[in-house]
């Protein structure tokens, strides 16, 4: 399995100088299955450069969104295989009792927000609600389920072989509860989380910032390494950067947290932050994961 | 290990935070939290009891009806209600783990998960009901 961020980015697209390196692109992940199916993890503004990348062929490919507040759909109405008729794209996304997920994007991809409307889509588009239970696309088995952020929100699980990633990019696992102190079952997304060989998570806030910004549906740098201690994953990505978070800032962000995983007893290695084009091969567990390329 | 329930994670978590005396039971009737509040009422701290099915707790701490005697848990009128997905609200005897009784008030409302199956049960006891009802055991 391939992985490679395409938007690191929490809440606003953020470009500019004191982003440069880190990324200003909102949520978008590229996963490649050990078949070469493709799937998106969300549709942030990053999935416009992984719509570009993949060039005028022919594609197939499955959107896995883990919910649709407009930093992970923005990009949709910008990618550039939905305009191609040959193109065949499947939408995963949660269940509301509001409406169905076609009817929700469509909020957003009609006007006035978007000169297109989705039945205007060249491409061959489905809407699926994510199941309960796993599903399988090409060989992964794919789990998602419901986790403690804004409104309906998932995180998705895949299981390639012996490698499995966990996308969970908007999360607030600690909201009314110190994890240090739970059961594993009463935390939001464990089970998802649990012995994953990547671990992308939600890192979006200092401990300072924190107090601040109490259930808004993020986590501190503190849960998020508490999450990733608690769930053993092998390696773990902090991701959804704060737009106000300068590459600078994120310098240090990301020394603290390795210092402080380092003293948990953790490898300084195996916690990272997100970097906008950084790739990654998932290979069979047991083995660190190889960073292909980072731009930091 | 089965995951819980987001529903029942957040309700836990709401609970957690509440002065007013506050029971979760999950979609199998177990007993799966309860909060300080609660604790401080029947005596005892769910970090003492854990998680306990229906037929324990019944001993423990009751409803009792008239005569003192258990009221089963599947045949308490609100457990019917609820698991029928209606809101219900009762008054019962229950016994403190210092053998006092107190009459509760109890109000319980059904959680459904977001795909539309029983997650469990929140129940509270409203508060005033906390010692208001005391009487010898």
């Amino acid at each position: 399995m391939k992985v490679k961020l395409w938007g690191t980015r929490g809440s606003i697209p953020s470009p500019g100088p004191e982003t440069i390196r880190y990324g200003g692109n909102t949520s978008c992940v590229g996963v490649t299955l050990s078949d070469g199916s493709l799937l998106a993890l969300d549709a942030g503004s990053g999935i416009r450069s992984l719509g570009l990348a993949l060039g005028p062929e022919p594609t197939r490919l499955h959107i896995l969104l883990t919910h649709l507040h407009l930093d992970h759909i923005l990009g949709l109405a910008f990618f550039a295989p939905a305009f191609r008729p040959q193109t065949e794209i499947v939408i995963w996304g949660p269940a509301s009792p509001d409406a169905s997920l076609r009817d929700r994007i469509a909020r957003y991809i009609s006007a006035p927000l978007s000169p297109v409307e989705v039945r205007e889509l060249p491409c061959d588009v489905s809407f699926r609600h994510a199941p309960d239970s796993e599903w399988e696309i090409g060989p992964a088995r794919i789990r998602a389920a419901s986790v403690s952020h804004r409104g309906p929100t998932l995180g998705y699980r895949i299981d390639d072989g012996d490698s499995s990633l966990t996308y969970i990019p908007d999360h607030e696992p600690g909201l009314g509860a110190d994890l240090d102190r739970l059961e594993d079952d009463w935390i939001s997304g464990f089970s998802l989380a649990q012995d994953t060989s990547m671990l992308i998570h939600d890192g979006q806030y200092t401990d300072a910032e924190y107090p601040d910004h109490l259930g808004w549906g993020h986590s501190s740098l503190r849960d998020a390494l508490a999450f990733a201690r608690r769930t053993e994953a092998e390696r773990t990505v902090l991701f959804h950067h704060d737009p106000l978070h300068s590459d600078e800032f994120l310098d240090r962000f990301g020394a603290e947290a390795r210092e402080r995983w380092a003293e948990q007893g953790g490898d300084p290695a195996a916690i990272e932050l997100g970097v906008e084009r950084a790739e990654y091969e998932l290979p069979a567990r047991a083995a660190k994961p190889v960073v292909k390329a980072a731009t930091v | 290990m089965t995951q819980r329930p987001l529903e029942l994670i957040l309700a836990r978590n709401l609970m957690s935070a509440l002065s007013t005396p506050a029971f979760l039971v999950d979609e199998g009737g177990i007993l799966a939290f309860y909060n300080e509040a609660a604790g401080m009422m029947l005596g005892k701290r769910f970090e003492e009891l854990g998680t306990v099915g229906a037929e324990e707790w019944g001993s423990l701490f009751g409803p009792f009806d008239e005569s003192g005697a258990p009221i089963p848990y599947d045949e308490l009128p609100l457990v019917t209600a609820v698991r029928s997905g209606r809101p219900a609200h009762a008054e019962y005897v229950i016994h403190s783990s210092d053998g006092a009784s107190h009459a509760v008030e109890v109000s319980a409302f059904p959680i459904l998960t977001a795909h539309g199956s029983q997650g469990g049960i929140a129940i509270f006891w409203p508060a005033g009901t906390n010692g208001d009802g005391a009487r010898p055991a």
